[in-house]
């Protein structure tokens, strides 16, 4: 019995290690860091316990930071979650040729960098010299100003992002959609089981639990994703109407070098992910269903 | 296997041999000037951004100056990355002697950092040298190393400007001449307004990077300011007529229709590709405008508003000495003095197409009177140097973030959410209890 505690301790050693190292590490680092203020430049730190905390909470700033988050979370959704999974369906059990075909072209382009996809999205979109204005302009409408319309700019930004997700996402799902038993499906089918039956009693059962995953890593990832999009084409404007969570923290960080607040609002993020992660796993998690 | 065993001996040998010769070669140089003098440069220029004029300038002071050996050190991420190493090297007592310091850094450094005063190592030990910066250097120009206290801590090296570039052939399709570029403010929005109307093409742009450096020239030019000193503390000084009279005009532009906003990246290409007449942004954009446009690029000075005089920040760094060492600090003065005469400045210039702070570059036929010259627009640039400002810095702790805060105003007033007076207005407050 010993021994094989022995052992297995240490097999799980070099992962533990790691993650205590890279992960847990720093974030007990950055709650430390929440409590003071310092500029990264400074030889001295100053302990200023909760202020950082207090101001991010008494700011204007956080709820619309919230407000544009939870607006990127829909956009992304939308495009890397639901507009996927009705593809999939589509190219897993409606399509009779070319499957091979769409399956593919619709994936290369997650294997275009993030900066790639935003200069590109930069080049069509521009107001005065893109492709999409001289569209436009020849129908008689004027562009609008993508990149400094409050509201319009996280459309944009999730759409880049939808870029580099989608055809990864899609694949996932075309993978489960395809699993789903094909005696089943022809089963309904023998009973004249409409489309909309098929998919609502059939399909989204059957591929829950991968459908699950694909939007927990939509949302968590997606979120994540913004940093480069926004870096490069807004930095957070039309006043901070593409700021998120995450570009905050990098702004408030290496920005303005205020290490304190960026370390409040990373834990503020995190425990809102982490709420999240409770949602998911108490609620989600039982209306799922896991083959094995 | 042999044959490796061989070659790993011959190796060995060939190692000691290259050792015992280097001992010798060192003590034979150190005998012969046993007061070689070794000095530490450190930069922020990568590759892509003047290193190789930083190492060619290196050796060729190295070959001009047996007593003296000069290392260059690039320090990553500009200032910030350069101002941290700085820290950290003061702190363990190993400094380097010469450092480039960017001006928005100019009063963190004079509060914090051990730096050696130049005008007190010239009048020390380079007696000599007592009028070299007033002789060479403007009064406004050597302001820009001067902190708020008054102290001179360093000389300034790097310098840009504001200039306004227009796109020649589109003023001749609009029936304006491109020899008679507008001149102020007033000109350009008119001049934006005719090339609408007679072309169909955008008038005008004023660059939107993350910064109020373009904006701070606007404002001054009217009379605005954009810091002000209230009993002693640093307060915003933007909430003014002058200012908001000043801003209100590109936002004006922008309403009408004739001015453009959006990202300074759109703005740029769509200037390139022949989509915009007029773009007013940094003189470090001459060279990649130059050589990315279909069409003769032309820059014009800045635009001033009628019967006032320009004020323009700069952009760019200063040097700093930061050796303790008297034999040090005056192997560090004369390195500076070399990296600030003409030929070192021209050389600079061309490498990076930041304008010479000295007086006299321009015409002297080992700097850039051939250049210049040559290069009309470069020419437009120098021409500004009298009419150089600091640029304004905000203090303390949340200084940079009372910048965004300006800068997020600058998307209100130019969506045309609320007009300039009130926006800046409300932008004051909140900067204000920040500071």
């Amino acid at each position: 019995m010993s021994r094989f505690t022995w052992q297995s301790v240490l097999f799980l050693a070099p992962a533990v290690i790691t993650l205590l190292l890279f992960a847990y590490w720093p974030l007990l680092q950055d709650v430390w860091l929440s409590f003071h203020s310092w500029n990264m430049v400074s030889p001295t730190m100053k302990f200023v316990g909760l202020q950082n905390y207090l101001q991010l909470l008494s700011s204007g700033e956080l709820i619309k930071i919230l407000l544009n988050t939870i607006l990127y979370i829909l956009v992304l959704v939308c495009v890397n979650f639901i507009l996927p999974y009705l593809l999939s369906f589509i190219i897993a059990h409606r399509l009779n040729r070319f499957s091979f075909f769409y399956r593919s072209a619709l994936f290369i382009p997650s294997t275009v960098s993030l900066a790639v996809a935003s200069i590109l999205f930069l080049w069509i979109l521009n107001p005065l010299a893109g492709p999409l204005n001289i569209i436009l302009s020849a129908i008689g409408l004027e562009s609008p100003r993508w990149f400094k319309e409050s509201g319009l700019v996280i459309i944009i930004i999730g759409l880049i992002i939808g870029w580099k997700v989608f055809g990864y996402n899609l694949i996932l799902l075309v993978a489960a959609m395809v699993d789903v038993p094909k005696e089943l499906i022809e089963a309904a089918r023998l009973e004249n089981v409409s489309n909309w039956q098929l998919f609502r009693r059939i399909i989204v059962p059957m591929t829950s639990s991968t459908a699950l995953y694909v939007f927990v890593i939509t949302v968590v990832f997606g979120l994540q994703y913004v940093l480069v999009p926004v870096n490069m084409l807004t930095q957070g404007g039309p006043d901070q109407g593409s700021t998120n969570l995450v570009y905050i923290v990098y702004q408030y960080g290496f920005v303005f070098f205020q290490t304190g607040k960026a370390s409040a609002f990373a834990i503020v993020t995190m425990l809102l992910y982490a709420l999240f992660l409770i949602v998911k796993t108490k609620v989600l998690d039982k209306k799922v269903h896991y083959e094995n | 296997m042999k044959k490796i065993t061989q070659l790993v001996v011959l190796l060995c040998i060939g190692a000691f041999t290259i050792l015992a010769l280097g001992c010798g070669n060192s003590q034979n140089t150190s005998s012969k000037t046993p007061s070689k003098v070794m000095i530490e440069y450190w930069h922020v220029n990568a590759e892509s951004f003047g290193g190789p004029s930083v190492k060619q300038l290196v050796e060729q002071f190295n070959k001009e100056n047996p007593d003296i050996e000069v290392v260059e050190k690039y320090n990553p991420d500009m200032y910030k990355g350069l101002t941290q190493n700085l820290q950290a090297a003061m702190a363990s007592g190993k400094n380097p002697d010469v450092v480039q310091m960017g001006y928005s850094y100019l009063n963190y450094a004079g509060e914090n950092l051990k730096y050696a005063s130049i005008p007190d190592i010239i009048t020390k030990l380079s007696p000599e040298d007592n009028s070299y910066l007033q002789d060479n250097f403007l009064p406004n120009v050597l302001a820009l190393a001067t902190t708020d206290d008054g102290k001179q801590i360093g000389i300034p090296y790097s310098v840009s400007v504001p200039v306004l570039y227009y796109n020649p052939d589109v003023f001749k399709q609009a029936g304006l001449d491109p020899n008679q570029p507008p001149r102020t403010w007033q000109e350009v929005t008119q001049y934006a307004k005719t090339i609408k109307e007679k072309t169909g093409i955008m008038g005008f742009f004023m660059q939107e990077y993350a910064d109020n450096w373009a904006q701070q020239a606007l404002i001054e030019s009217n009379g605005g300011q954009i810091l002000a000193k209230k009993d002693g503390r640093t307060m915003a000084g933007f909430d003014t007529p002058e200012a908001s009279e000043a801003y209100q005009v590109l936002a004006d532009m922008v309403k009408n229709g004739n001015g453009l906003h959006a990202t300074n990246e759109e703005a740029f290409q769509a200037f390139l590709s022949g989509k915009l007449g007029m773009v007013c942004t940094t003189i470090g954009k001459r060279d990649n405008f130059e050589k990315s446009a279909k069409f003769t690029v032309m820059a014009a000075q800045f635009p001033s508003f009628e019967g006032k005089t320009r004020r323009l920040p700069a952009g760019g760094n200063l040097l700093m000495i930061f050796s303790q060492d008297p034999d040090k600090q005056k192997a560090a003065w004369r390195f500076v003095k070399f990296l600030e005469s003409p030929g070192a400045l021209a050389l600079w210039s061309k490498g990076t197409g930041y304008l010479p702070p000295r007086k006299g570059v321009t015409e002297d036929p080992q700097g850039l009177k051939d250049f210049a010259e040559q290069n009309k627009n470069m020419q437009v640039a120098m021409s500004q140097m009298p009419e150089v400002v600091k640029w304004a810095s905000f203090p303390g702790a949340n200084g940079l973030q009372a910048e965004q805060a300006l800068i997020d105003v600058r998307d209100i007033i130019l969506s045309g959410k609320q007009s300039a007076a009130d926006a800046l207005k409300q932008a004051a407050a909140k900067i204000n209890s920040m500071l």
